[in-house]
C-alpha cells in the first residue's frame, strides 16, 4: 500500500462520506417505510425535518465529490510517475483489474447525486411534496452504488504496487491490446467523425423541438459517442500523433489540461439534458432552464473538439 | 373567507400526565379586510389561535385554512414560506435581534427572497419614514428606546405587505402613551385593506372604534 | 429559477459570525492552527523533494560498489577497462570520496578527490574544475570547501586551512584556495574537493584503488540492461542505478509525510470533534433568533444556507491566513523546527533555503483535506439548529 498524502486525502474524504451517507441513508428508509404528508403524528413531523439532514448531506457529498472526482484522476496521474511502466493515468488505473468499474461507478454517481439534488429542488417547490418518497428510494439505490465506489477506492488504493509492472497507456488503447475496446481499434476512424456529429445533430435537434425523450436519448447517446470519438479521432489531434489515443493524457500540462475542460462540459451539458429531460416528463411541462443550459454545454464541447483537428489542417495542410 | 379554524383543538404535552388542552373545538371565520380583537385572560388560548393562523404550530385536530390554503397539514418549510409571504407577526416582546441595527432586523423576513437592493431600500425609507423613525436606521435595537423597538417591530411586520397582520399582546410591555400610539398605527392599518387580528388583554382594545369584532376566549373556548 | 447570489444573507451571515464573536474566534484560531501546521509540512516536503529532484538529476547513471560481507569495500581500478568494453558504457569514472570525522564540531565533511583529467560525474564538479586548477591545488597543498564548512571551520579557528589527521596519526595541513556555494545545497554544503591523491593520501588508501565506480550511459533505455551484464560480469558488486533510488527516495519522502499525515488526521478528528461540540451548544439567545428567524419566514433550507455561508467564511478565511502564514513561515523564516522532522540525513546541520515549490495538487490536498472536515463538522448543528420549532418564538 502506498501512503502518499493524496491518497490519505481522498480517503480521509470517503470516510466521512460514508459516515454521513449511512446516517442519510438509515433515515431515507425510515421515509420510505413511513412518509405520510398527511398526517399529523410526531413521527411524520421528525421525517419531515430529518428529510432536510439527508438533503444537505447528498448536497455536502456532491459538492465535496465533483472537484474531488478531479482530484482523483489527478493523483493517478501523479502516481505514474512512481508506478514502473504507467504513463498516465491510464496506466494507474488499469494496474487493479476493476479499474475501469472503479470509473463507470464514479461517474454513474456523480450524475445519480447530482440528479438527485434536481429531484429534491422540484420536490420543495410545491406544497404536497410529490417526489418525496421516489426521492429517498433514489438514495437509497445511490448509497449502495456509493458504498461500491468507496469499496473500489480502499482496494484501488491498497492494491497499487510500486515494484509491479503495468502497461501505458500506448498499449491499452490500441488493437494489439486484449481489453474489451480493443475491437473499436480496427475500425477506420473516420466513422467516428460522422458518428460523433450525426450524434451531435441529433442533440440539436431535440434540443429545437424540446422533445424530452429524444433530449434525453441523445445526450445519453452522446455522452458515450464523445468519448469514443475523443479516444478514436479528436484526441490525437489534441497529442497531434496518429496512434496517441489515451482519454487520460490529455489531463496533463502538457495539453494544457484541456481534458478537465472537455469533461466538465461534457458532464455539464448531458447532466442538465438528461435530469431536464426526466424533470420535464415528470413535471409534464419542458424544462426550458434545464435545456438551455445543456445546449450550451453540449455546444462547448463539441466546438472545442471540433477546433483542435480544424486549427491542424490550416496549420499543416493534411489531416492526420 | 381570509381565515377558518374549523373544530380546532389544539394539546400540549400529548402523552404524559401533565397534557394541557389549550383549545377545544375552536371555530373562527375572519373575513377579508376584518379587525378582530380576541379577548380573554392570559393562558385562556388567544396566543395559541394565533399561532395556528400563523402555521406556527399543527392543530392536534381541526383545520386551520388561511388564504384558500390549508396551513394545518403543511410542512415545515412551506409554513414559513406562506408566513414569508402572508403574515406579518407583531410578537409580545417585540422579538426583534437585539444585536441587529433596525434596518437590519425589518429587512430580516426578506433576506431569503433575495430581493432586489433598489425596491428595498425605497420600501425601508417608506416605512421608517411612516414611523417617523428615520434617524434611527442605523442604530442597534437594544439600544433604542422601547416606543422605537415596538415601531421597527411593526415595520417589520409590515415590509412584505402581508395580508394578515397579527399582533400578540402587543401592549404588554408599553406605558399607556405608548400604547394609544400603537392603537394609532392599527387604525391606520385597517385602510390597507388587511385582515387585523390582535389579541389582548388590555382594556383601552375594548369597544374601539374601528375593531370589527370581538371574540371572547376564556379557557380554551370561545364564549 | 434565480441565480444572483444573494448577498444580504452572506451580509447576515458575516454579521452573524461577528455577533457570536468568542466562539467564532476560538474556532478560527484553532483551524487556523491545524491548516498552518498541514501546509507548512506539506510545504517543506514539497520543497525538499524538488530540491531532491535537482539533486537525483545530477546523479550518476549507474553506480558500481563492490561488497565483501555486506559492506562496501574499495574497488580496483583494474576492472575500469572491462566496463568499458560493456556496449553502451561511454564512461566509467573512479570515485574517491569519504567522511572525514571533525571531532572538534562534532560532525561529518563529505571529502572528496576529484582528478581534472577524469568526466566529472557532477556538473558542479566539472565548473569548479574550470575554476580552479587542480594541479596547482595539488602543488600549493589546498582544497576547496562548500559554505557550510568553510562557516564551521572558522568558527573553530582554522581560518583558511584545516589539519586533516591522516590514518596513520601524521598531520595533512591544507589551505582554502576556494569556497563555493550552489543550488543544490542541501547536498554539497558539507563538501570539501582535493585533488584525488590528496584524497586517497587523507583516507589512507593504495593509488589503484576507489571508493566506487559511476558509470555513464547515454540511453537511459539501455540502464537497466547493462547493470545485468555487469552484475554478471562481477558478482560481488552491487549495481545501483538512477531509478532505484529515485523511487526509493520518492518512498521516504511519501512515507515521512504520509506518516505526519496520519497523525494529523487524528487531530482533524479531534477537530471535528470540537467544532461539534462547539456547534451543537446552542445558546438561549440563539435558539430565540433562530425562532425569530423561522416565525418571520425562513424556511429549514434558508437557516441551513446561511449556517453554510457561516461556515464557509469562517473556513475561507482561516484557509487563506494559514495558507499565507505557511507561506511566510517556510519559504522566508524557513521553517524553523519543522525542517528538522525531515533532514535527518546528515549530520553537518547543513543549512540551506528551502526553495520554492508550490503547486495546485498541494493546495488541493490541504483544502480537501481542511475545508470539507471543518463543513461536515458543522451539517448536524446546523441542522439541529435549523430545525428547531418556530414556536420558540411564543415562549
Amino acid at each position: 500500500m502506498l501512503l502518499t498524502p493524496e491518497i490519505i486525502t481522498i480517503l480521509t474524504l470517503d470516510f466521512i462520506f460514508a459516515f454521513f451517507g449511512l446516517i442519510a441513508f438509515i433515515i431515507s428508509i425510515n421515509i420510505v417505510r413511513k412518509w405520510n404528508l398527511n398526517s399529523t403524528t410526531p413521527t411524520q413531523y421528525k421525517l419531515e425535518k430529518q428529510s432536510f439532514l439527508v438533503a444537505t448531506i447528498i448536497k455536502y457529498i456532491f459538492i465535496i465529490k465533483l472537484p474531488l472526482f478531479l482530484f482523483f484522476i489527478f493523483t493517478a496521474d501523479k502516481l505514474s510517475d512512481i508506478i514502473t511502466g504507467a504513463m498516465c493515468a491510464a496506466g494507474v488505473v488499469s494496474s487493479v483489474s476493476f479499474g475501469t468499474s472503479m470509473f463507470v461507478y464514479k461517474i454513474l454517481n456523480l450524475y445519480l447525486f447530482g440528479f438527485w439534488l434536481v429531484l429534491n429542488h422540484y420536490d420543495l417547490k410545491k406544497e404536497n411534496q410529490p417526489y418525496t418518497r421516489y426521492k429517498f428510494m433514489l438514495y437509497v439505490l445511490g448509497f449502495f452504488l456509493l458504498s461500491i465506489e468507496i469499496y473500489y477506492d480502499i482496494s484501488f488504493f491498497t492494491s497499487l504496487d510500486v515494484s509491479k509492472l503495468v502497461s501505458c497507456c500506448g498499449t491499452i488503447f490500441s488493437a494489439a491490446s486484449s481489453s474489451s475496446i480493443s475491437f473499436i481499434f480496427s475500425i477506420n476512424k473516420i466513422y467516428f467523425v460522422y458518428l460523433f456529429y450525426i450524434s451531435f445533430t441529433f442533440v440539436l435537434l431535440s434540443y429545437l423541438f424540446k422533445n424530452s425523450i429524444a433530449i434525453f436519448v441523445s445526450n445519453f447517446i452522446y455522452i458515450f459517442i464523445a468519448i469514443i470519438s475523443l479516444i478514436m479521432f479528436f484526441g490525437t489531434y489534441i497529442y497531434q500523433l496518429p496512434t496517441h489515443h489515451c482519454p487520460f493524457c490529455l489531463l496533463q500540462k502538457n495539453y494544457y489540461y484541456i481534458g478537465y475542460i472537455l469533461y466538465v462540459a461534457l458532464y455539464a451539458g448531458t447532466f442538465y439534458g438528461i435530469s431536464g429531460a426526466i424533470m420535464s416528463k415528470l413535471e409534464h411541462k419542458p424544462q426550458k432552464f434545464y435545456y438551455n443550459i445543456s445546449i450550451i454545454f453540449d455546444i462547448i464541447y463539441a466546438l472545442i473538439v471540433s477546433a483542435y483537428p480544424i486549427v491542424y489542417f490550416l496549420r499543416n495542410g493534411v489531416w492526420l | 373567507m381570509m381565515i377558518e379554524l374549523k373544530n380546532v383543538t389544539k394539546e400540549f404535552k400529548v402523552g404524559t400526565h401533565d397534557k394541557i388542552t389549550a383549545l377545544k373545538n375552536v371555530n373562527i371565520h375572519i373575513k377579508k379586510g376584518e379587525v378582530v380583537l380576541l379577548k380573554g385572560p392570559s393562558g385562556s388560548g388567544k396566543s395559541t389561535i394565533l399561532s395556528l393562523i400563523a402555521a406556527l404550530n399543527k392543530p392536534t385536530s381541526g383545520e386551520v385554512i388561511v388564504d384558500g390554503k390549508r396551513v394545518s397539514k403543511m410542512a415545515d418549510n412551506f409554513t414559513s414560506l406562506f408566513r414569508r409571504e402572508h403574515i406579518g407577526f407583531i410578537f409580545q416582546k417585540f422579538n426583534l435581534i437585539p444585536t441587529l441595527s433596525a434596518k437590519e432586523n425589518v429587512i430580516v423576513p426578506l433576506i431569503p427572497s433575495n430581493p432586489d437592493q433598489e425596491k428595498l431600500n425605497n420600501r425601508l425609507r417608506e416605512l421608517f419614514g411612516q414611523f417617523s423613525i428615520k434617524s434611527k436606521m442605523n442604530v442597534i435595537v437594544k439600544n433604542l428606546s422601547g416606543g422605537e423597538q415596538q415601531r421597527v417591530a411593526i415595520a417589520r411586520a409590515l415590509i412584505n405587505n402581508p395580508r394578515i397582520i397579527i399582533a400578540d399582546e402587543p401592549t404588554a410591555n408599553l406605558d399607556e402613551k405608548l400604547s394609544l400610539e400603537f392603537i394609532k398605527i392599527m387604525r391606520n392599518l385597517k385602510n390597507s385593506n388587511s385582515s387585523i387580528v390582535i389579541a389582548s388583554h388590555d382594556p383601552l382594545f375594548f369597544n374601539l372604534d374601528f375593531i370589527d369584532r370581538q371574540i371572547d376566549i376564556h379557557n380554551g373556548a370561545i364564549i | 429559477m434565480k441565480n444572483k447570489f444573494n448577498f444580504l444573507l452572506l451580509d447576515f451571515a458575516i454579521s452573524s459570525i461577528f455577533r457570536r464573536g468568542s466562539k467564532n474566534i476560538f474556532i478560527f484560531f484553532v483551524f487556523t492552527l491545524l491548516i498552518f501546521l498541514l501546509s507548512s509540512v506539506l510545504f517543506i516536503s514539497n520543497s525538499i523533494k524538488s530540491e531532491l529532484d535537482t539533486t537525483l538529476n545530477a546523479l550518476p547513471d549507474i553506480t558500481v560498489q563492490r561488497l565483501q560481507a555486506g559492506r562496501a569495500i574499495n574497488i580496483p581500478t583494474s576492472r575500469i577497462n572491462k566496463l568499458l568494453a560493456i556496449d553502451g558504457v561511454k564512461a566509467v569514472i573512479p570515485r574517491v570520496w569519504g567522511y572525514y570525522y571533525f571531532a572538534n564540531a562534532g560532525v561529518n565533511f563529505s571529502v572528496v578527490g576529484i582528478d581534472k583529467f577524469d568526466d566529472q560525474y557532477k556538473d558542479l564538479y566539472a565548473k569548479l574544475c574550470d575554476k580552479f586548477d587542480f594541479d596547482k591545488l595539488q602543488d600549493k597543498k589546498s582544497m576547496i570547501v562548500g559554505k557550510g564548512v568553510q562557516k564551521i571551520l572558522k568558527s573553530n579557528f582554522y581560518n583558511g586551512y584545516f589539519n586533516f589527521i591522516k590514518p596513520d596519526g601524521s598531520l595533512e595541513k591544507l589551505t582554502i584556495a576556494g569556497v563555493f556555494s550552489d543550488d543544490t545545497k542541501l547536498e554539497s554544503n558539507d563538501v570539501i574537493l582535493l585533488p584525488m591523491e590528496k584524497a586517497r593520501d587523507i583516507f589512507g588508501m593504495s593509488k589503484n584503488e576507489a571508493v566506487d565506480f559511476v558509470i555513464k550511459v547515454p540511453n537511459p533505455v539501455e540502464i537497466p540492461n547493462i547493470a545485468k551484464k555487469i552484475r554478471l560480469l562481477y558478482p560481488d558488486c552491487r549495481v545501483i542505478t538512477k531509478e532505484d533510488l529515485s523511487i526509493s527516495y520518492q518512498n521516504i519522502f511519501d512515507y515521512k509525510s504520509g506518516l505526519f499525515l496520519a497523525l494529523f488526521i487524528i487531530s482533524a478528528f479531534t477537530f471535528f470533534m470540537i467544532i461539534y461540540d462547539k456547534a451543537s451548544g446552542i445558546s438561549s439567545d440563539e435558539k430565540k433568533e433562530i425562532g425569530i428567524l423561522k416565525a418571520v419566514g425562513w424556511t429549514i433550507d434558508d437557516v441551513l444556507k446561511e449556517k453554510f455561508y457561516e461556515a464557509f467564511v469562517i473556513s475561507f478565511i482561516s484557509f487563506i491566513t494559514a495558507l499565507s502564514l505557511a507561506i511566510f513561515y517556510v519559504y522566508f523564516l524557513n521553517a524553523p523546527l519543522l525542517k528538522n522532522i525531515f533532514i535527518g540525513y546528515s549530520s553537518l546541520k547543513p543549512e540551506f533555503d528551502l526553495p520554492f515549490a508550490f503547486d495546485f495538487q498541494t493546495f488541493a490536498i490541504i483544502f480537501f483535506l481542511t475545508v470539507p472536515i471543518y463543513i461536515a463538522a458543522t451539517i448536524i448543528p446546523s441542522w439541529k439548529t435549523a430545525s428547531l420549532n418556530a414556536d420558540e418564538v411564543m415562549r
